[in-house]
C-alpha cells in the first residue's frame, strides 16, 4: 500500500491537480468486497459524476473517502492530502452529504447550520445566512425541519456543505426527492459552483440523465469495481479514440454492403433494425466521401445520420458485460477499461 | 481546538437539548411533581414538610432521574437524529464532539435540579408551620449535594449512552440499576465491602441530612473511599463512551 510519503501530490496539497485520488481503496465487510481495488482520479474544479445501480458500492466508497469508516486497503488523497493520516486538515475544505441529510427535527433550519457552524469554526457561523440564500431557504430559515419537504432537507444539506466554503463538495445521490423544477434549479446551482466559482463537485447517483445533464467526467462503478471513467463525452462515444458509426438508409442494401466494405474509409458495416450500420475508420468528416463512394456506385442515400450514443446506452453495455456467464465469448475491451481495471 | 469552539460546541449541544421539548417536560414533571406531591401530603395531614424527606427524595430519587434522562438524550441525541456523521465530516475529532456533550448535560441537569431545589426550599419554609426550619448552613450543602448526586448520574448517563447508542436501552439499564438493583445490592450484607462500589451508596455518603435505612446510606465508607468510588464510575463509563464514539462507523 503507498505511504504518504509515497505520493508526490501530498508534498504540496494546493499544488494538486486531483480533488480526489484513490489507489487500490478496497473494503471488505467479512467475505464479501463491497469496494474493489479502486483507482480514482477527479480532477479540481470539474464536475464528476460517479455512477453506479444501487449496490455498487458507491456510499461505501463515500464513506472511505470521508473517514466514516475504514478501507480494507489502497490509499485516497482528498484535495491532495492523504486520509485518513490528514483527514482532518482535509476536510476542512470538504462539504459533504452522505446518503439522505438528516438533521435535528427540532431545531429550526438555521439552527441546524447553527449547530454545525459551531463545530467548523467561527467563520463558518458567518457563513450561514450567505449559503441559506444560496439554496433559497433564507424565508423558511426559522421553521422547524421536521415541517420541510424531502427537497427542502435536500436544500439544507447543500447549504450545510457551504459553511465550510468548501473546495470540494461530495454529494450522495443529491436529487433524491427533488421535483422537476428543483432537480434543474440543483443542476445550475452546481454548475454555477464549478464554473463561476471553481468548485470540485463529486456526485454519486444511479441516475444516468443527471449524470449526464450535470457532470463533465464521471466513473461508472458496478459491484464494488469502477469499470471505466473519463469525459462524459468520451464514455457515451465508447471511450478515447472509438470510432464514429453512421446509420444508412439505402435503395441497395447489397450493394452499398460490397461497396462500404471495400472501401478504406470504412471499418465495419453490417445490417441493423434501423438501416445499414457503418463504423468508420476515421474522422465523420469523411461521412462526406462516404456518401460520394456510394453515389458513384449507384446507391441512393435516402437516409445519413451519425449515431449519437447516450450515457445510458454505455452504462447498460459495460454492466450488462458483468452479467454475461463465465463462458461466454469475452467481448473485445475498449481502451479505457483496460487502463481502469489493470 | 481553541476556547472559543470549545464554548460553541458546548452552547450548540446546550441548544439541541433545551429544544427537546419531550425530555424537558418530563424532566421538570419528574423534579418538580414529587416535590408538589410531598408539599401536598403534607398539608393534608396538616404537618409542615420535612426538608430531610424533601431533599432525600430530589437528591436520590428523583434527581438521578432527570440526570438519567437527560444524560442519555445528550449522549445518544446525535447518532438518533442521524447527524452525527455529518459532524464527523467536518474533520473535527471524534472526541471533541463527545466532549462537548458533558458540560451541555451538565448544564440542563443542573438548571432543571436547581429549579427543584429552590422549590423546595421555598415550599418548607411557606409550609413551615412554626417548625424549625434548615439554617443558610445547611440549605447550602443540600444544594451542593443535590448537585452533585444529579451530576455524577449525568456524567455517567452521557458515557453509558454514548457506548450503547441506544436511548431507550440505556435509559432502562440506567434506571434498572440505580433504582432497582442498588438498594437491593447495598442490602446484602453477605457482600461485605464489595458493597463499596454501589454508586447510590457512595453519593449518599455526601448527604449533609441523615440518611437512615432503606434507599441511601446503608453501607458506611470513608469520605476517601466515596470520593474514589465516584470518580472511578465517571472516569469509566466516560472512557467507554469515549471510545466508542471514536470508533464507531457512522
Amino acid at each position: 500500500m503507498p505511504t504518504p510519503a509515497d505520493d508526490p501530490a501530498t508534498s504540496d496539497p494546493q499544488a494538486s491537480a486531483l480533488a480526489i485520488e484513490t489507489r487500490g481503496l478496497t473494503k471488505r465487510f467479512g467475505e464479501r468486497t463491497a469496494v474493489d481495488s479502486v483507482d480514482l482520479r477527479v480532477p479540481r474544479g470539474s464536475a464528476f459524476g460517479f455512477l453506479g445501480p444501487n449496490g455498487a458500492g458507491k456510499t461505501t466508497m463515500i464513506r472511505m473517502l470521508l473517514g466514516l469508516t475504514h478501507s480494507s486497503a489502497g490509499s485516497a488523497t482528498l484535495l491532495g492530502r492523504p486520509v485518513p493520516s490528514q483527514r482532518a486538515q482535509a476536510l476542512q475544505g470538504v462539504g459533504a452529504i452522505v446518503e439522505e441529510p438528516r438533521f435535528h427535527p427540532q431545531l429550526t433550519g438555521r439552527e441546524n447550520l447553527r449547530i454545525v457552524a459551531a463545530v467548523r469554526g467561527p467563520e463558518a457561523r458567518e457563513r450561514i445566512d450567505p449559503a441559506l440564500a444560496r439554496v433559497s431557504l433564507s424565508e423558511r430559515a426559522d421553521e422547524k425541519v421536521k415541517k420541510y419537504s424531502l427537497g427542502m432537507r435536500q436544500r439544507l444539506g447543500v447549504a450545510r456543505c457551504l459553511l465550510a466554503d468548501p473546495q470540494l463538495l461530495i454529494l450522495d445521490e443529491p436529487t433524491n426527492g427533488l421535483d422537476p423544477g428543483g432537480i434543474q434549479e440543483f443542476r445550475f446551482m452546481i454548475r454555477e459552483m464549478v464554473e463561476q466559482e471553481g468548485r470540485t463537485v463529486f456526485i454519486s447517483s444511479h441516475l444516468l440523465d443527471e449524470v449526464e445533464k450535470i457532470c463533465d467526467a464521471a466513473a461508472i462503478v458496478d459491484r464494488g469495481k469502477v469499470i471505466t471513467q473519463g469525459t462524459i463525452a468520451d464514455l457515451a462515444a465508447g471511450g478515447t479514440g472509438a470510432h464514429p458509426e453512421l446509420i444508412l438508409g439505402v435503395d441497395h442494401p447489397e450493394l452499398a454492403l460490397s461497396t462500404l466494405s471495400s472501401s478504406a474509409l470504412v471499418l465495419e458495416a453490417h445490417r441493423s433494425p434501423e438501416g445499414l450500420r457503418v463504423v468508420l475508420a476515421g474522422e465523420p468528416e469523411t461521412t462526406s466521401q462516404i456518401n460520394a463512394a456510394l453515389v458513384h456506385a449507384g446507391v441512393g442515400v435516402l437516409r445519413l445520420e451519425p449515431v449519437r450514443h447516450s450515457l445510458e446506452q454505455r452504462f447498460l453495455e459495460v454492466t450488462a458485460r458483468l452479467d454475461a456467464p463465465e463462458t461466454a465469448p469475452t467481448p473485445t475491451p475498449t481502451p479505457e477499461s483496460e487502463e481502469v481495471q489493470a | 481546538m481553541n476556547a472559543t469552539v470549545a464554548a460553541q460546541m458546548t452552547s450548540a449541544d446546550l441548544l439541541k437539548l433545551r429544544r427537546k421539548r419531550g425530555i424537558m417536560i418530563w424532566s421538570f414533571v419528574l423534579a418538580l411533581g414529587p416535590l408538589l406531591i410531598f408539599f401536598l401530603a403534607n398539608a393534608l395531614e396538616h404537618k409542615s414538610p420535612e426538608y430531610r424527606d424533601g431533599l432525600r427524595a430530589l437528591s436520590l430519587l428523583f434527581g438521578p432521574l432527570v440526570a438519567i434522562l437527560i444524560g442519555v438524550e445528550a449522549g445518544t441525541g446525535d447518532a438518533s437524529a442521524g447527524v452525527f456523521r455529518d459532524l464527523v465530516v467536518t474533520g473535527r475529532p471524534r472526541l471533541a464532539l463527545f466532549a462537548s456533550r458533558v458540560p451541555a448535560a451538565l448544564a440542563v441537569c443542573w438548571s432543571v435540579i436547581g429549579g427543584a431545589y429552590l422549590l423546595l426550599v421555598l415550599g418548607i419554609f411557606v409550609l413551615a408551620l412554626g417548625a424549625p426550619t434548615p439554617d443558610a448552613a445547611l440549605l447550602v450543602n443540600g444544594l451542593g449535594f443535590a448537585l452533585l448526586a444529579s451530576g455524577v448520574m449525568c456524567v455517567i448517563a452521557v458515557g453509558f449512552a454514548s457506548l450503547t447508542t441506544s436511548k431507550p436501552g440505556a435509559i432502562i439499564a440506567l434506571i434498572a440499576w440505580q433504582i432497582v438493583a442498588s438498594p437491593v445490592l447495598a442490602n446484602i450484607s453477605s457482600l461485605g465491602r464489595t458493597r463499596d462500589i454501589v454508586l447510590s451508596q457512595a453519593i449518599a455518603h455526601f448527604s449533609p441530612v441523615h440518611v437512615e435505612g432503606g434507599r441511601g446510606a446503608t453501607v458506611a465508607m470513608s469520605q476517601g473511599t466515596a470520593v474514589l468510588v465516584l470518580v472511578a464510575w465517571m472516569a469509566v463509563f466516560l472512557a467507554l463512551g469515549a471510545w466508542r464514539t471514536s470508533r464507531m462507523d457512522t
